[in-house]
């Protein structure tokens, strides 16, 4: 288990737990039991895009630290 | 497409009047739908005690009149933002009639959380698939029948944008209060067990145990906390909970739904690669927004000419009419600028609110969030603030009203006073004019630096505010939107509706600033202006900065009104007011079709020209204005005096959008501060150790 921001890009991962209090990242779709994939970093890893099922997110580093995911093998 | 059987006590009976709201996530297309529904006829209102923009629209069905109410997107009723919560409190205290939640076909799982939601809540329901194009293209197929079957509501698919709503209506008028559909985990349903039966509805008695502010009596709201900490003492937390409930719920609706066929072809993370790339990306935004804001002004030129055409015209009527001299001036000069001082604005705005909309609808606009994100962090902003902040360098009112979509009202207050220190469009002619008799060999320098330091001090002034308000750390995460065309007939409506509002909004306050200057210049008092006997009042508080003369000063007051004016009330009191010439009815009359010719043609040719490599011209001769100014003041205090122009108090049209924005008193500080900010800086500016 780690955060969602040292997931490099291109890596599928899924969500185990979002900490307490980001009701935001929970409802634009980063929720427990999503997979999600980091598509881009911006110059110095910071914000990254990433895509949550259907959803395409802009996260910054410091919220992609409060997602904590397993990384999935390659498909 | 629909399946209105499935509804159980659908209410058919429709009443003579009703509200339906559109509810849904963002960009689900509730807009275009509404627009698909009722044809023109949007109009923009405001929304109680708030300043968010509430589309409604009227449609007639039979004997009975429909309000269609367009709701901010949110994503959950469970608010993360204040503008989420302005859907939670209109939804409770303002039942709609019936609830048309939108959802996004391609991305069907997120959005039925909501959906979840909203069936709680005990109203008549009807759900709109909408943007099935996008899902097919995504390689998505959703089954609307078992769509219906699941959730027990009736389903209407649509491709809004295109006008394909058809059976949404009938969907609609089919709706009945549904049954809550979600099973909660044990010791969720028993505390809900316990408070639903004095509730009057499952979802208010779960919004009431959640915690949220609910308009319920007492006793109910004392239950529900009680219910609430004796879960949390058991270790759970009802929130979670609730949210596992749901999700749950809505992968199994999704799955019955919704079959995977053949490979996607996401269109959209191939152009992000390209839009977002590290290297490109940057280039690449700066190419978009200049070619907006060249859109904006090679069309507008124009049009502002026509205007200014029109305005002689009229004004030399006025002229050549038998009504006494003071009241022809006052006609002429007074209300004729006046009225057309805003009319002038409004091509500009149109203009650029379309090519706003376009990038905003496009998804392009929400990438450039991600290119500025550093740059805005730096200043305790959120990413999407970057938006307004670009707009500002074109003009600086429609950029406070986009602060609008900025979530958080403190980012909103931020945004909204830094922007007036952006040099807009209007205060170029002031720099350009100094900066070329002043500064002949360094002039582009010093107008780039003079955008760069306005950039600076807004800011610097959102880094402070945020630091004195206590501001938390901007809210970064958003939805990156897919990239879409939109239709032009959605962008045209927009931008229409997005320009009255600022001509109703600021139309005003700007006519009254033209006829107070108006009075100013010419009342007499003795034997000079009370303009001349203020300029020259104030003109001591301008020596240290090194400006001396009255008529530089001068023409500071009458740029209170739109900052280009500064450089007309300079030719009026260095080179002698011209007044108005008489024009003749038929004159008059060939002057304004050939202004119309002109102006059709040249938007013609400036659409043309549009891609062609931009040309910088020079002005080689000293204009009579140009060698008067030379003599008025020595060069460092014309630096100081453009540091003047670049900040001190917003443009009355921007003043008349702050105060719609974020308020009368906020405004009234932006005055004062900027005032303050503008003579201390400039004060620097004309100090500094520079050999021009």
């Amino acid at each position: 288990m780690y955060p969602l921001s040292a997931l490099s890009p291109g890596r599928r991962a899924r969500v185990l737990q979002v900490a307490p209090g980001r009701r935001r990242l929970l409802a634009l779709g980063l929720r427990p039991g999503a997979t999600v994939e980091v598509l881009l970093q911006a110059p110095l890893g910071d914000p990254l895009e990433v895509r949550a099922g259907e959803t395409f997110l802009l996260l910054r580093k410091e919220e992609a630290q409060a997602v904590m995911v397993e990384a999935l093998d390659e498909a | 497409m629909s399946c209105p059987r499935c509804a159980p006590q659908a209410s058919l009976v429709l009443k003579a009047e009703e509200r339906w709201a559109l509810v849904g996530n963002p960009n689900t297309g509730k807009s275009s739908l509404i627009n698909a529904l009722a044809g023109a006829g949007l109009e923009v209102g405001n929304w109680s005690g708030t300043t968010l923009e509430r589309l409604s629209a009227h449609l007639s069905l039979g004997e009975a009149r429909v309000e269609l109410v367009d709701l901010p997107g949110t994503y959950s009723l469970l608010p993360t933002s204040p503008e989420e919560a302005l859907v939670l409190t209109e939804l409770l205290q303002n039942p709609p009639d019936r609830i048309l939640n939108v959802v996004d076909a391609g991305n069907l799982e997120r959005n039925l959380v909501l959906t979840l939601e909203l069936m709680e809540l005990g109203l008549p329901m009807a759900l709109v698939v909408n943007l099935l194009d996008e899902a097919e293209a995504k390689g998505l197929r959703v089954d609307l029948e078992a769509l219906a079957q699941a959730l027990g509501l009736p389903v209407a698919g649509a491709v809004a944008a295109r006008g394909e709503v058809e059976g949404v209506l009938e969907a609609a008028l089919g709706a009945g209060t549904p049954h809550p559909p979600v099973r909660y985990p044990a010791p969720l349903e028993a505390a809900l067990a316990a408070l639903e039966p004095s509730f009057p509805s499952r979802g208010l008695a779960l919004l009431a145990l959640l915690g949220e502010g609910v308009p319920l009596p007492e006793p109910l709201l004392a239950a529900a906390q009680e219910e609430r900490e004796k879960l949390l003492l058991k270790g759970h937390d009802p929130y979670l909970l609730a949210l596992e409930g749901r999700y749950q719920k809505a992968k199994e609706v999704y799955e019955k739904a919704v079959q995977r066929q053949g490979t996607p072809s996401s269109l959209t993370e191939r152009l992000d690669r390209l839009v977002l790339h590290p290297l490109l990306g940057l280039p690449l935004f700066l190419l978009t927004l200049f070619l907006a804001f060249r859109f904006t002004f090679a069309l507008s030129s124009p049009w502002v000419d026509l205007i200014g055409r029109v305005q002689e015209v009229l004004a030399g009527w006025v002229a050549a009419s038998p009504l006494p001299p003071m009241l022809r001036s006052f006609l002429a000069e007074g209300v004729v600028a006046g009225v057309g001082t805003v009319l002038a604005f409004t091509p500009v705005l149109f203009l650029l609110y379309l090519a706003l909309a376009f990038l905003e609808t496009s998804g392009f606009l929400a990438r450039m969030a991600f290119v500025a994100d550093r740059v805005m962090r730096w200043a305790g902003l959120p990413g999407k603030a970057f938006i307004p902040l670009v707009l500002g360098f074109g003009c600086n009112v429609p950029a406070v009203y986009a602060t609008r979509a900025l979530s958080h009202p403190l980012d909103r207050l931020r945004v909204a006073l830094a922007i007036p220190f952006l040099a807009c469009g209007a205060r170029l002619p002031v720099f350009t004019l100094f900066a070329f008799v002043f500064f002949p060999k360094n002039a582009p320098f010093v107008v780039l630096g003079l955008y760069l330091l306005g950039l600076l001090v807004g800011l610097v002034t959102a880094l402070l505010l945020g630091r004195f308000l206590r501001a938390g750390q901007g809210e970064g995460a958003m939805e990156l939107p897919p990239y879409r065309f939109p239709p032009l007939k959605l962008l045209l409506r927009l931008s229409l509706a997005r320009t009255g509002s600022f001509v109703r909004g600021a139309g005003g306050p700007i006519l009254v600033a033209v006829l107070l200057i108006w009075v100013l210049l010419h009342l007499p008092l003795g034997s000079t202006s009370p303009y001349a006997l203020l300029a020259q009042g104030i003109t001591p508080l301008f020596e240290p900065l090194g400006v001396r003369d009255w008529r530089l000063v001068g023409a500071l007051i009458p740029g209170f009104v739109a900052k280009e004016v500064v450089v007309g009330a300079l030719g009026v009191s260095f080179l002698g007011g011209e007044g108005v010439a008489p024009v003749g009815l038929l004159e008059g009359l060939r002057t304004l079709l050939g202004a119309l010719f002109q102006a059709l043609w040249g938007t013609l040719e400036n659409l043309l020209s549009l891609f062609a490599p931009a040309s910088f011209s020079l002005a080689p001769e000293p204009t009579p204005l140009q060698a008067a100014l030379k003599g008025a003041v020595a060069p460092m205090g014309a630096l100081a005096y453009l540091v003047f122009v670049l900040l001190y108090t917003p443009c009355v049209a921007t003043l008349a959008a702050l105060r719609q924005v974020v308020g009368a008193r906020w405004a009234s500080f932006a005055v004062a501060y900027q005032l303050l900010l503008a003579y201390a800086l400039a004060f620097l500016a004309g100090h500094l150790p520079l050999r021009p």
